[in-house]
């Protein structure tokens, strides 16, 4: 299962040290697109064209002096779709499990979809769920409590978002960026024969761990 | 005139002539800045330590020659929140609590630390200068050793410091340690002879004592021994090694059980020796006498017995063996068929010539089956047809009457959420236990193991005719998961499924050909009033049910229709169709064009909705297919994303036709894609075919060594491609092997008892009975002597084997007048 994950240097692309496929996955019209174009363009509409399958946009940021290439894969939440997305779930070092907190259906499916992760994703995938649409406050019906809640129960991370005003949508990449980096050390130093590989293989949290605040939004 | 000097050239000229001594002093000095080890930066309270040691080192050059610095500490769990109330001592304290308990282990315990001096002194943190030639010089052991006793104390350094001296074999060792009341000196003789003074307890307790040069009486020295035995060729010992041959080649006694039993264990007898060691942890001196004349020491007396094994250095593991010839074959990058001289037959060497051709021989199996004769121009592997026929019917079971090795009908693909305590190897992706592929990667294996390549490509040659005979009669493979390819299987499993998909959609194909009958693709409309009215070409088709109470804008209900599963796909396939997405690049054009790619289910889904829901609208479509795009204003409207310009929804709804999906284009190509999957097999390098076959043989492995008692897993969790997991669970499984091996050589001397633990009295009845009731001379006798003085706690430790190390660890308080 961990045959699949990438994040060796690309041939044809030197401009990066690693790189990492996340996914983005939620019911249909949870936000997802808008909260990848505010992340990767830093814009916003209102609405984009319903995801047809699965799409992706490239972001390469630096952590510790490394250029990560984050390869966001974006997902068609439609039940039709779950056979043609779940397939790319392989190799994916990340999720992002995205809800709406205006929406109650969306926040029941997302023990199906981490059942989704669990059956076809590579076993030390990282995820964490988002409320998204926290901007909308007036027709809100899931309360941030529960999502927190539920996130602890999963055992995975927790945020409200907002595509529309720009919150917490950086600090959610970034915190999985963290996430799968300290992973990524860990099981470097169960196996510290892949340290032989060169600049692969480097330690990436031998720095003290820089700002883990959920409110920040540098 | 003085005005006019340039002050910058004052201050920027060295009018110091700095020696290479003192370059060196200053450049210990500066690592240990660098690594923060002044007295003021080390923890001075009660901290809990694990068992790893943490490293760090530094390279220094002095006089021309290479010295390591090296600093060696135990990891602690910094719970320094809770332990900020506790108390704060001295350094020197921790030091001397710490040699003080280390007295009850003994030098030739392993504490995991690099160097010896930890374990004998007791040590939770240490410098080691260690020289890159023999230290031999008296008058550069002083230089070095001054050296180091000035940086220590001009950085005030809070951690003991060695220097490493005489040969490297040699584990001499001179250190120190000072504050500004007490002094340690730690030393090491080493004597490649034993002088007659030291040989024996009175002798070293006279040595002890003279080196505290007590001032006043001293109390009693305490004393520990360990004598140690060695038990050779002891009947009770001798390895019973687990039989392993490939005798199931000669085709008198061919018995495929014997092919499957993977060999485990070692060969040879892995111990190299057993040590007995007598242990008397505690006595005051003069209880018990050793003198050069008289011994009171009696083994037999030894209130603790322990035993210790010790292994040879590389034992020939008989399962690793086999897999690592497997692992050798990654670098082989020939066509396996190139083995036996078919890759041209078989179309393999022009990679634009067509393999769809009519398979050159026909599989022995299929002749088996129809009776035919030998044919004469029939291809001839390695393999006697005696052998390869049951080793076929093993892996094909069905093709035969005898039932002997049918697969069960459930086949279950374990996932390691279901059996947590099977850890090792669980990162290989598995298939099912005893499937197709499992028996097939086995035999392949052994045959391997047993023949050489050209056996292996044998092999795998039979299977693939097999596998084509089964496509074009259309005989489903057996002993392999339902359904469409499981990206948690091997990928040898997952293109079998896909096979087997293929198989499958050409039978179901057939069948519908043959009985056209409308049931099928008609919905029963009986409900429908409308349906006897409508012209033929607008009669619903393909409905599956309706949905719910759902209507369609134009007052007709809504039904779900029938629909083409997308095409099932292997993770190689898939890893190419995301690749051919990511080559487009990540702009809004091609995005679109992704887009287009992906909607080929989405149109085969809207001429289906069609087809079923004649006069239906884009958004009665939207209402099934994506309910959030859907408003229910004015019977039914697209909500505003679906509005957009450009829109690859309204597109493909104005291109759909209605189609029932039985009449549409397949998007999947069975005859196509089982043609790949054929070509595929059949193409392979060596290290392709390893590929394939490697992880059945791994997780086969895993299990024996289960079987074979192997507990533990590791935590490694693979590797970051397919190769290296493979190279990480070989190196697991070698482990967990020379692991049993070890396990099993304990059970055979111990018993029920555990290794370095006191042995009951049973076990020391058995080990007694085994050696005839008596001992030989010791080969190792080590004695720990202590005492706490006015000043501190002083240690002695001597081991006399062929030759004598003695340590010590004496303070001394500083006189300050």
């Amino acid at each position: 299962m961990t045959g699949d994950v990438k994040w060796q240097k690309d041939a044809a692309d030197q401009n990066f040290d690693y790189m990492f496929k996340l996914l983005i996955i939620g019911n249909s019209s949870v936000g997802k697109t808008s909260f990848l174009f505010r992340y990767a363009d830093d814009s916003f509409t209102s609405a984009f064209v319903s995801t047809v399958g699965i799409d992706f946009k490239v972001k390469t940021v630096f952590r510790h002096d490394k250029r990560v290439k984050l390869q966001i894969w974006d997902t068609a939440g439609q039940e039709r779709y779950r056979t043609i997305t779940t397939a790319y779930y392989r190799g994916a070092m990340g999720f992002i499990l995205m809800y709406d907190i205006t929406n109650e259906e969306s926040f029941n499916s997302v023990q199906d979809w981490v059942t989704q992760i669990k059956t076809y994703s590579w076993d030390n995938a990282q995820v964490i769920l988002v409320g998204n649409k926290c901007d909308m406050e007036e027709e809100r019906v899931v309360s941030a409590e529960r999502g927190r809640q539920l996130a602890e129960q999963l055992g995975v991370e927790f945020y409200e978002t907002s595509a529309k005003e720009n919150i917490n949508v950086k600090a959610v990449f970034e915190r999985l960026v963290d996430i799968i980096c300290d992973k990524m050390s860990e099981s470097l130093d169960s196996e510290p024969a892949m340290l032989a590989g060169g600049a692969r293989g480097q330690r990436l949290t031998e720095q003290p761990q820089g700002n883990n605040n959920p409110n920040c939004n540098c | 005139m003085n005005e006019e000097i340039d002050e910058y050239d004052i201050y920027h000229q060295d009018f110091t002539t700095v020696s290479e001594w003192e370059v060196f002093i200053a450049r210990i000095e500066e690592i240990l800045g660098e690594w923060r080890l002044a007295k003021s930066s080390i923890p001075k309270s009660a901290v809990e330590y694990t068992k790893k040691w943490i490293t760090k080192t530094e390279e220094i050059l002095f006089l021309g020659q290479k010295y390591t610095l090296s600093y060696h500490t135990l990891d602690f769990s910094r719970s320094s929140d809770d332990s900020e109330g506790s108390e704060e001592k001295p350094l020197m304290t921790h030091i001397h609590n710490g040699l003080w308990e280390a007295t009850s282990s003994f030098m030739d315990d392993d504490d995991g630390s690099q160097f010896p001096v930890s374990n004998w002194f007791g040590l939770k943190r240490f410098l080691v200068l260690y020289p890159s030639f023999p230290l031999v010089d008296g008058s550069l052991i002083k230089l070095v050793m001054s050296s180091a006793n000035i940086a220590f104390a001009n950085v005030d350094c809070g951690v003991p410091f060695f220097v490493k001296i005489r040969e490297h074999w040699q584990h001499t060792y001179l250190g120190f340690y000072e504050d500004n009341q007490y002094k340690i000196s730690f030393d090491t003789i080493h004597l490649k002879r034993i002088s007659n003074q030291c040989s024996h307890l009175s002798g070293l307790v006279s040595l002890f004592k003279s080196k505290i040069a007590s001032p006043v009486a001293l109390d009693a020295v305490v004393v520990s021994t360990k004598f140690s035995y060695e038990l050779k060729d002891f009947e009770a010992f001798t390895w019973k090694k687990t039989t392993h041959s490939n005798e199931f080649l000669s085709i008198d006694g061919f018995d495929v059980k014997k092919l499957i039993e993977l060999p485990f264990g070692s060969e040879k007898n892995p111990t190299s020796s057993v040590l007995l060691n007598a242990i008397w942890p505690k006595f005051r001196e003069c209880t018990i006498v050793e003198s050069s004349t008289f011994s009171d020491i009696d083994p037999l007396m030894a209130p603790t017995w322990t035993i210790t094994l010790k292994m040879r250095e590389k034992i020939n593991c008989q399962l690793s063996d086999i897999i690592q010839k497997m692992m050798n074959l990654l670098e082989d990058n020939n066509l396996l068929m190139d083995t036996l001289g078919l890759s041209r037959s078989l179309g393999l060497v022009n990679p634009l010539h067509k393999i769809t051709e009519a398979p050159i021989t026909i599989s022995k199996l299929v002749k088996a089956a129809i009776g035919q004769g030998r044919n004469t121009s029939e291809f001839k592997g390695p393999i006697a047809d005696d052998l390869l026929m049951p080793l076929l019917y093993y892996i094909f079971p069905d093709a035969v009457e005898d039932d002997t090795f049918n697969y069960t009908e459930q086949l279950e693909v374990e996932f390691k959420q279901d059996s947590s305590e099977h850890k090792l190897c669980s990162y290989v992706k598995t298939s099912p236990e005893d499937g197709l592929v499992w028996r097939l990667s086995v035999t392949a294996a052994r045959l391997y193991d047993a023949g050489g390549l050209a056996y292996l490509a044998h092999l795998w040659y039979e299977f693939a005719q097999e596998l084509q005979y089964r496509w074009e009669r259309r005989i489903l493979v057996p002993g392999v998961a339902a359904g469409i390819p499981n990206a948690r299987t091997c990928l040898l499993h997952q293109k079998l499924q896909l096979l087997n998909c293929c198989i499958k959609r050409a039978l179901e194909g057939s069948s519908s050909f043959a009985g056209n009958s409308s049931e099928d693709e008609f919905f029963d409309c009986t409900d429908d009033e409308d349906g006897e009215e409508q012209p033929l070409w607008d009669r619903p088709a393909g409905r599956l049910n309706r949905l719910g109470e759902a209507m369609l804008k134009n007052g007709a209900p809504l039904f779900v229709p029938r629909t083409q599963d997308p095409a099932p796909k292997t993770e190689d396939q898939l890893e190419e169709d995301a690749e051919l997405m990511v080559r487009l690049g990540d702009d809004a054009k091609a995005s679109e064009l992704r887009a287009r790619m992906m909607s080929a289910s989405l149109l085969s889904d809207m001429e289906a909705f069609k087809a079923a829901n004649p006069g239906a609208e884009l958004c009665d479509f939207v209402q099934w297919y994506s309910p959030r795009d859907w408003k229910p204003e004015g019977g039914g409207s697209l909500g505003d994303r679906m509005l957009l310009p450009g829109n690859p929804w309204v597109e493909a709804w104005s291109v759909a036709r209605p189609v029932p999906a039985s009449r549409q284009r397949r998007l999947f190509d069975e005859t196509r894609e089982a043609e790949q999957v054929l070509h595929f097999l059949r193409s392979r390098t060596v290290s392709g075919a390893a590929e394939l076959l490697l992880p059945a043989i791994l997780k086969a492995g895993a299990i024996k060594a289960i079987e074979e008692g192997v507990t533990s897993g590791t935590n490694s969790v693979g590797g970051v491609d397919q190769r290296r997991t493979y190279e990480i669970a070989a190196r697991d499984l070698y482990e967990a092997e020379k692991e049993a091996c070890r396990a099993l050589c304990m059970r055979t001397v111990l018993g029920s008892s555990v290794e370095g633990k006191p042995l009951d009295s049973s076990g020391r009845a058995r080990v007694l009975h085994a050696t005839g009731g008596s001992l030989p001379a010791p080969v190792r006798k080590e004695f720990t002597l202590r005492v706490k003085d006015a000043v501190a706690p002083q240690v002695m430790r001597a081991a006399l084997a062929a030759d004598m190390t003695i340590v010590g660890a004496f303070t001394e308080r500083i006189v300050c007048l």
